[in-house]
């Protein structure tokens, strides 16, 4: 988790449309703040709706552990209660 | 961690294998991984306090606005490699303000001054070259997962910046005199530099783990090839003098001096007599360039400002 907070993931999509597309990842100390790093960062696109989530709020449902593991805090397995 | 040992995962990725998880991985994979997205990273981030030295230089408030937006992209791109090294357990704050600047690993030529317009988009049209022929082949080649995807936002922008230095170098080309004279001076120093910027050729490299993990997909020489056929042509194409040639019959490009050789920082020269030998060369890179501290510095500066501003 380190002193930047927690890890948000990031989705966008650029039309009403469209699907949603798992952009990227920010660490932030608060939503506040990880919005505001998630519109400053993926700004590669004109995204209709951008928005974010923090990490550990995903739960797996077919593979052992949720996406996003790697090394940090998320992923929790399926069963565990986040908060 | 340990599902696989080097032999089988090397083999696995070969066959297309995408790595996931940390316990797709081994330690050498995940070491090679931390070097190669902490070299990507430092890249791009010390390469935004050397544009911002250039930008002050540039002519007008919308030439300003276009700079700075680069800025903000390599800053966006930094972000991202240092978000990848944090998921391996890397600690962010650690690499950007605790590292010694020596310790930066980005290319020596961004240790050197930017000191003007012309230089800010020699180095959009040579750096940022560098930057799409590296990171596209990761693009393309790399076996993990998480950087394939990082990656779409980069290579989108980094042909924006590209864009930005070829049109601008053409346009100097195109009024001659003082202004193409000012473009030429800086390929002088800036051309060399970027050629170095691939690393040892590949007859002094016994093995790589970033090739046997297929974290990249090409060598050091077939990377500076690819770069070098994109730059010369053009560049002759404009008119200016480089220390190399394009056989259009052969499709190659020649150096026309002896690699490696030395480089006068204070004199912003190359001594093109001087061969040196690649262990030289090295030291070089080592020992930083110039602008090391001061890019780093740069960095940190305003964060502890406003950290002591709030503490009053
Ligand atoms: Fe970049
Ligand atoms: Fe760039």
């Amino acid at each position: 988790m380190s002193g930047n907070g927690q890890v948000y993931e990031v989705f966008a999509r650029k039309k009403r449309a469209d699907r949603f597309e798992h952009v990227g990842a920010v660490s932030a100390p608060n939503e506040q703040l990880a919005r505001v790093y998630a519109w400053q960062t993926y700004d590669e696109a004109k995204w209709f709706e951008m928005t974010v989530a923090p990490r550990d709020a995903f739960a797996a449902v077919n593979r052992p552990q949720a996406p996003f593991t790697l090394g940090g805090p998320g992923g929790r397995a399926p069963g565990a209660d986040s908060r | 961690m340990g599902r696989f040992t080097d032999e089988e995962l090397q083999r696995k990725v070969q066959e297309g294998f995408i790595v996931e998880s940390e316990e797709d991985m081994t330690e050498t994979y995940k070491r090679a991984l931390i070097t190669q997205l902490t070299v990507q990273g430092d890249t791009e981030l010390i390469s935004a306090p050397a544009y911002f030295m250039a930008a002050r230089d540039a002519p007008s408030t919308n030439t300003m606005v276009s700079a700075t937006a680069i800025i903000q992209d390599e800053l966006g791109h930094a972000n991202i490699a240092y978000r990848l090294l944090e998921d391996l357990g890397v600690d962010r704050h650690w690499l950007l303000y605790e590292r010694e600047p020596a310790h930066f690993k980005h290319p020596y030529g961004f240790d050197q001054p930017l000191m003007n317009w012309a230089e800010l988009v020699s180095a959009n049209a040579l750096y940022d070259r560098a930057g799409i022929t590296l990171l596209g082949d990761v693009h393309r080649n790399t076996s993990y997962g998480p950087l394939k995807r990082g990656l779409v936002k980069v290579s989108l922008e980094e042909n924006f910046h590209l864009r930005h230095g070829e049109v601008w170098i053409r346009r100097f080309a195109e009024a001659g005199g003082a202004a193409k004279e000012a473009v030429q001076r800086t390929l002088d120093w800036m051309f060399p530099m970027g050629v170095e910027w691939f690393g040892m050729p590949d007859d002094r490299k016994h093995h790589n783990a970033q090739l046997d993990f297929r974290l990249k997909g090409m060598t050091n020489d077939q990377l500076r090839r690819t770069w070098l056929k994109a730059v010369v042509p053009l560049c002759e194409e404009l008119g200016y003098d480089l220390p190399a040639q394009y056989d259009p019959g052969t499709d190659e490009v020649e150096l026309t001096y002896e690699l490696p050789c030395q480089y006068d920082p204070e004199a912003r020269r190359w001594l093109f007599n001087e061969t040196i030998t690649w262990k030289q060369v090295f030291q070089r890179w080592k020992a930083r360039g110039p602008m090391n501290e001061q890019y780093v510095d740069s960095l940190r500066r305003s964060r502890f400002a406003v950290e002591r501003l709030l503490a009053a």
